[in-house]
């Protein structure tokens, strides 16, 4: 089976200060290195969660498969065809994308029904006359009354606003929906709902789901396969239980540790992540992760490692020198 | 049984909306003991903030407070202050946004030492070299280069860890803090949880942690308050209230927290909505959402009553929660 998204060495710049400078000094232009080289592939129906810290490029990855950054190097294919930053409609409507902050990414200036509407009738989703009947339907997916329809953004609560973006993602039946923290911002019990709400559309759509979070138990709620991000680039990936059950990256470890656990009782600040990332101007040698990992030794800082899969399991990669076997000690 | 540090009783918050008045805080009375770590939790608008706000006198303009606040400020019997009396005495706050709530004109080591200069007479060449040793006690490397540094030249840990440094400065005897994590990485957030318990350990400090992640307040808190609809429903030790609720609100927040373990059970959510602070229905007003409500609910009458020694709850049917 041939994967629905498959992402090669995906490698997003951000040119930052003055190229003119840095020339005058005889110097590279000074770029940002957002996403470095990963690669990963998301089968149809399947819930990816790609998880990290702040910085780590984990929205650009998310922005670049949607064609809102440019590509820098790698590539994009969706079904077998390699997407660029210009797409026409067609291929725009198979990848939406539901934002962190509904209070900003919807037009306060339009009604839900306009919201909704507009999109039906740009991308010729239904014939005219059936626009109405499908804003209801949109409505009734995402489990909101259909009387919202004549509501304009502010008179809605965060978790109905959240649900208008997703019905606007879905307005242009997508294959594959990308959401982006969509459910940071929101309080736990109206956090629930919406978590389940992306679980019924995937059973029920079959829809292709990437979930971006920084929080783990939610990605454990809602993904089949994880992918861990530290700097831009991919430190381990494998089926959900596996990563949580038994994570062979040092890294994606420290994280698991440092996770406050709803229902177990753990001392905080005993994780071994200490510190903070390297700036992404400035990576260490070697693995990025060296600088705060207990396991480093000397190879780590000579060589990065590839992402390399387990002997007994092809689904599950790490990018550690000691990922499948035991550090010296 | 031993002095109180703090006894909040009848406090209540008024403000103005368009010219009606509302009170977003309705009646909050805790109390707290020295080097006690009591979390509040409430989602959105359950008025944790202000609670905490008020004890200090640190509402926003036209919001007024009124109560009973006593503070044993000299480490005698709890005494009735005026809050704003209490700034660099005894009580300190340490805010959500590091980057918003830090002067951005300030360099970082004259920001630390404002409070011990202002409060507690120190000249300039002592105030500095405390701002060092605090800055060093929260853990933040190579201080004597960062306090010369300004606010947006640190990450957003090493701001959070400034901030606590700056409340630390005028050795209080509690720090409230207003979800001082939300905003941080776990990783970030971990450590600086780790520092606060660490902190309360050496200097035997109290501490109102207020935060709307359960996760967070589960680690953390001795003993955990929930608010709802500018009332506390229920407070008791943190294990007992997460894992034996006596309020159907605490209950339904539990079953709404994606667990860490992973189940394949549908997270339960709250329906609706949390209820407006113009707005609250009469008697329990949690009723309109609660599963278990019945006709008497709507007529009950606000009382955060004792179920044992050291639990309380505002409902009264917590019979329905016994587990069969």
């Amino acid at each position: 089976m041939t994967a629905l998204l498959e992402v090669q060495g995906l490698t997003v710049n951000f040119r930052i200060g003055s190229a003119m400078a840095a020339r005058l000094r005889g110097q590279p232009p000074p770029d940002l290195k957002a996403v470095d080289n990963v690669s990963f592939e998301v089968e149809r129906s399947e819930s990816v969660g790609i998880v990290g810290e702040s910085g780590c490029g984990k929205s650009t990855i998310a922005k670049a498969i949607v064609g809102l950054v440019p590509i820098s190097a790698g590539s994009i294919e969706l079904d077998g065809i390699p997407l660029t930053e210009k797409r026409d409609q067609a291929t725009t409507r198979r990848i939406q994308m539901v934002f962190q902050d509904p209070g900003s990414s919807l037009n306060p200036s339009l009604t839900v029904e306009r919201t909704l509407a507009e999109l039906l009738r740009v991308h010729k989703i239904v014939p005219k006359d059936q626009v109405p009947e499908r804003c209801g339907e949109l409505m009734d997916l995402v489990e909101l009354p259909r009387s919202l329809l004549r509501a304009y953004p502010k008179s809605l609560s965060g978790g109905q606003r959240q649900r208008v973006a997703i019905a606007r993602a879905l307005a242009l039946d997508p294959e594959i929906l990308i959401a982006d923290e969509a459910v940071a911002a929101l309080d736990v019990s109206v956090q629930a709902p919406i978590l389940n709400l992306f679980n019924s559309l995937r059973r029920d759509l079959g829809l292709t789901l990437l979930f971006i979070s920084h929080d783990l138990a939610v990605v454990r709620h809602v993904c089949d396969r994880v992918v861990v991000v530290y700097l831009g680039t991919a430190m381990e990936d494998g089926p959900t239980e596996q990563i949580f059950n038994d994570p062979r990256h040092p890294y994606t470890r420290a994280l698991m540790a440092a996770a406050p656990k709803f229902g177990v009782k753990k001392e905080p600040g005993k994780s071994a992540l200490t510190g903070e990332p390297p700036s992404a101007l400035d990576l260490p040698s070697g693995c990025r992760f060296r600088t705060r990992c207990p396991l480093a030794q000397d190879i780590c800082a000579e060589t990065e490692p590839d992402l390399v899969e387990s002997e007994t399991d092809a689904e599950h990669l790490v990018a550690c020198h000691f990922g499948w076997t035991e550090a010296p000690a | 049984m031993s002095e109180h540090l703090l006894e909040v009783s009848d406090l209540r918050v008024t403000m103005q909306r368009r010219g009606v008045p509302i009170t977003p805080v309705d009646g909050v009375s805790l109390t707290l003991d020295r080097g006690e770590i009591l979390g509040i939790a409430g989602e959105s608008g359950s008025g944790k903030t202000l609670t905490l706000r008020a004890i200090l006198g640190l509402l926003p303009r036209g919001g007024v407070a009124e109560g009973d606040l006593r503070f044993a400020s000299d480490g005698g019997r709890p005494a009735p202050y005026v809050p704003t009396d209490v700034h660099g005495h005894g009580i300190s706050i340490v805010f959500q946004e590091p980057m918003t709530a830090l002067n951005p004109t300030m360099r970082v080591g004259d920001l630390i030492a404002e409070g011990p200069r202002i409060h507690q007479g120190m000249n300039k060449a002592d105030a500095r070299a405390r701002a060092i040793e605090l800055m060093r006690l929260v853990g933040i490397p190579t201080p004597e280069r960062r306090a010369r540094m300004w606010p947006h030249q640190l990450s957003g840990g090493l701001r959070q860890r400034v901030m606590v440094a700056t409340a630390l400065s005028t050795e209080p005897k509690l720090v409230l803090c207003d979800e001082p994590t939300t905003a941080l990485d776990v990783s970030v957030q971990d450590q600086i949880l780790g520092l606060l318990q660490d902190l309360r350990m050496r200097f035997d400090m109290a501490i109102i942690f207020v935060s709307h992640d359960i996760a967070v307040l589960g680690e953390l808190c001795d003993r955990l308050a929930i608010m709802y609809a500018g009332q506390i429903v229920e407070i008791g030790p943190t294990d007992d209230v997460i894992s034996r609720p006596n309020h159907p609100y605490t209950a339904a927040l539990m079953a709404s927290v994606p667990s860490f373990q992973g189940t394949s059970e549908e997270l339960q959510g709250i329906p609706g909505h949390p209820p407006d602070p113009a707005a609250f229905a009469s008697g329990c007003r949690f009723a309109p959402r609660c599963a278990f409500a019945r006709e008497d609910c709507k007529e009950a009458s606000y009382e955060l009553t004792p179920t044992s020694d050291d639990r309380a709850t505002s409902c009264i049917h917590p019979e329905v929660l016994a587990q069969p």
